[in-house]
This record gives C-alpha cells, sequence and structure tokens, in this order.
C-alpha cells in the first residue's frame, strides 16, 4: 500500500528553491506526485504530495530534508496524507462555476462570500486574492473556482451572491465555467 | 505519405492515447484523388460512431494527414453543420475569445482551461475534392478549432491558460 506526505514550503523566495526541494526529495526516494507553487508577493510557497519510500516516515521526511532546505531559509511542514485522498482519480462530474469578486479593499470580504458559497452547497475547489490597484486606493480581488454539488442551486447561489454587493460594496460575477470535451 | 498498409479493412479504430508520438507528429496534405483517402475517411467515421465524442482527427487512429471528422449532432441539443469530413483544413479566422474548460479523448479523465474562439470561419475541401467554408460557432467552432489542432501535433496542454497568473501577471 502506498503512502503519501503532504509538504508544505514556504521562505523569502530566490532563485534555486526548487530545484534544493526536488533534488533533495528525490535523494530521499520520494516521488513527487502533485504539486501548486506560486509567490506570494516577495514569499515563495509550495505544497508538494509526495509518495513515500518504504521505510521513512512523514516526520522523519522533515528532519532529513533539512540539509537541502535550512540554507535556503525555508520553513517545511510535513504530515502523512490517508491514501484515499491521495490516490489518483477522475475529477467528479459536477458543474463547475467561476466568481470574480473585486471591490475596495476591506476586512470580511472572502469570510462573507465563501460562507454564502457553503451555505449553498458550493464547494470550493480554486481560490486566488490579490490586492491590486494604486496604494492609496487599493482593490481587493478574488476569483474562486467553485464546484456545485448536483442537488443545490447554482441560481440560488447567484442570487445570494447578487444580495451581498451592497454591504460588501463589491461588485462580481458568477458565470458557469463550460466544459466540452472533444 | 505514410499511409499505413490496412487499407481494405474497414473498422473503427482504436482512438490513440497521449504519449502516443502519432499524436504530436506533423501531418501531410491529401489528394481527395487518392483513393486511400476514402479508407481513412471511412475508418474515421467507424471510428467517430464507435466513439463518445463528436469530432475526430487522423492523427488519433495514427493516420498522419489532414482530415478531420466532426458532429456535433452526436451531442444532445446541438445541430451545427451535422456530419463534416474536411480535408487540408485550415481557420481563416476567428473571433470571441472565451476560457472553456476542454477535455480530450486522446487524454482521458483530464480537463484543462483553454483560450477558444466563439467564432471560427473553416475552409477545406470535401471528401470529392470541392472547396467548402463554414462559419461555425459555439461548441461546434470548439470542436473544430480542437481537431485542427490534432493535424498541428497540438493537445489541449499546449494551450492551458492560467486563470490566476495570467489574469494577475504584474507590471515588473
Amino acid at each position: 500500500m502506498n503512502r503519501y506526505a503532504m509538504l508544505t514550503a514556504f521562505g523569502q523566495d530566490r532563485p534555486g528553491i526548487v530545484a534544493a526541494l526536488a533534488e533533495g526529495l528525490f535523494e530521499l526516494g520520494c516521488n513527487i506526485e502533485d504539486t501548486c507553487m506560486t509567490r506570494l508577493r516577495g514569499e515563495f510557497t509550495m505544497m508538494v504530495m509526495v509518495r513515500l519510500p518504504d521505510g521513512l516516515s512523514a516526520d522523519q521526511l522533515a528532519s532529513r530534508l533539512t540539509p537541502h532546505t535550512s540554507p535556503l531559509g525555508l520553513t517545511v511542514l510535513c504530515r502523512e496524507v490517508p491514501a484515499r485522498a491521495a490516490e489518483r482519480g477522475s475529477e467528479p462530474d459536477a458543474p463547475v462555476f467561476m466568481l470574480s469578486v473585486y471591490g475596495a479593499d476591506h476586512p470580511g470580504i472572502v469570510a462573507k462570500i465563501a460562507r454564502v458559497v457553503a451555505d449553498h452547497g458550493g464547494n470550493i475547489t480554486d481560490m486566488n486574492t490579490r490586492v491590486i490597484g494604486a496604494e492609496d486606493r487599493p482593490v481587493y480581488t478574488m476569483i474562486l473556482e467553485v464546484q456545485m454539488r448536483a442537488e443545490s442551486q447554482p441560481a440560488a447561489l447567484g442570487h445570494a451572491l447578487d444580495g451581498l454587493k451592497p454591504s460588501l460594496g463589491v461588485d462580481l460575477t458568477f458565470r458557469p465555467l463550460e466544459q466540452v470535451r472533444l | 505519405m505514410g499511409f499505413c498498409d490496412n487499407l481494405l479493412i474497414v473498422a473503427a479504430q482504436p482512438i490513440l492515447l497521449y504519449p502516443d508520438p502519432a499524436l504530436k507528429a506533423k501531418t501531410a496534405r491529401v489528394d481527395p484523388a487518392n483513393p486511400e483517402v476514402a479508407a481513412i475517411v471511412q475508418d474515421m467515421l467507424d471510428t467517430l460512431k464507435a466513439s463518445p465524442g463528436v469530432a475526430l482527427a487522423a492523427p488519433q487512429i495514427g493516420r498522419l494527414v489532414q482530415i478531420i471528422v466532426v458532429d456535433v449532432s452526436r451531442k444532445k441539443g446541438e445541430q451545427g453543420h451535422g456530419l463534416v469530413v474536411l480535408l487540408n483544413p485550415h481557420i481563416l479566422q476567428q473571433d470571441g475569445p472565451r476560457i472553456i474548460r476542454e477535455g480530450c479523448l486522446s487524454l482521458p479523465d483530464y480537463t484543462g482551461n483553454v483560450l477558444r474562439y466563439e467564432r471560427t470561419l473553416v475552409q477545406g475541401l470535401s471528401p470529392d475534392g470541392l472547396p467548402v467554408t463554414l462559419a461555425t460557432s459555439g461548441f461546434e467552432a470548439l470542436a473544430f478549432q480542437h481537431e485542427l489542432d490534432h493535424l498541428d501535433g497540438r493537445l489541449f496542454l499546449d494551450r492551458i491558460e492560467s486563470l490566476s497568473t495570467d489574469l494577475f501577471r504584474r507590471k515588473s
């Protein structure tokens, strides 16, 4: 039975971080499965799902990576994840929607939007937020990918989101992402 | 042209899956007068009929030639131009960019967000060699764009656009 670990790493961005992490994992016999890496402003952030070799625990992985990661000043966390969550499966065939939200920056936008999505049975499967705009007039922007369970109602969610616009002071669009198989 | 040799066997062929090299290969233009073309078209039609899809390009059955078959009426609620067989097709113009989530018979169980166009004007030859120009839109336009990519050895993976990085790319 395969065993998997989720590794998260972050630290000040500089060239060579991915190379150092990947080399360390390779030398320890780990197989990189799926990865998500980006920079949040000047900070390097990465999440890697790895398949562990026999005899290596997730805790051991974190400590044995230290020689590779500490010279780069990286913070590395590692936890084992259940195989049933880590094994490859095909995407569920639920309809996908994109939700764009933007407006003058103030606290609470994400919390209010995400709560409405959750209460309507929407599952947030991807999310990016950025503060853009001029220094003195920051604009908060957020793009969410939302999967709707079959029994939940996208129209009701769209209506509820529209209802948030005046109180949150945001503009938003909620639209289906057309999926085609050719 | 590198035609395969079992020309007399007309039957549904297996749809090749990536990483089969045929899916990344260059394709040759065809001469409608060549009798081998009709055999390939028939194989493609049989294969399409046996598949869950609405369109096929010749490389997907291992023929490195510029032939596509499209029939969006195989999908419920779609009409388009019905069954279209096009030789040596190319896109004359397209407009109305949109991001859609696309999947491919040759890369099952995976989809990606790609930039496509709402309307596409396609030109090519019918199987009997007559010039054809088709104005397509919506799902049918997407199908033509997808199949024409196959003739260039291009998969949707070559077109993936990242909403997050593209939309929010900062000026450096």
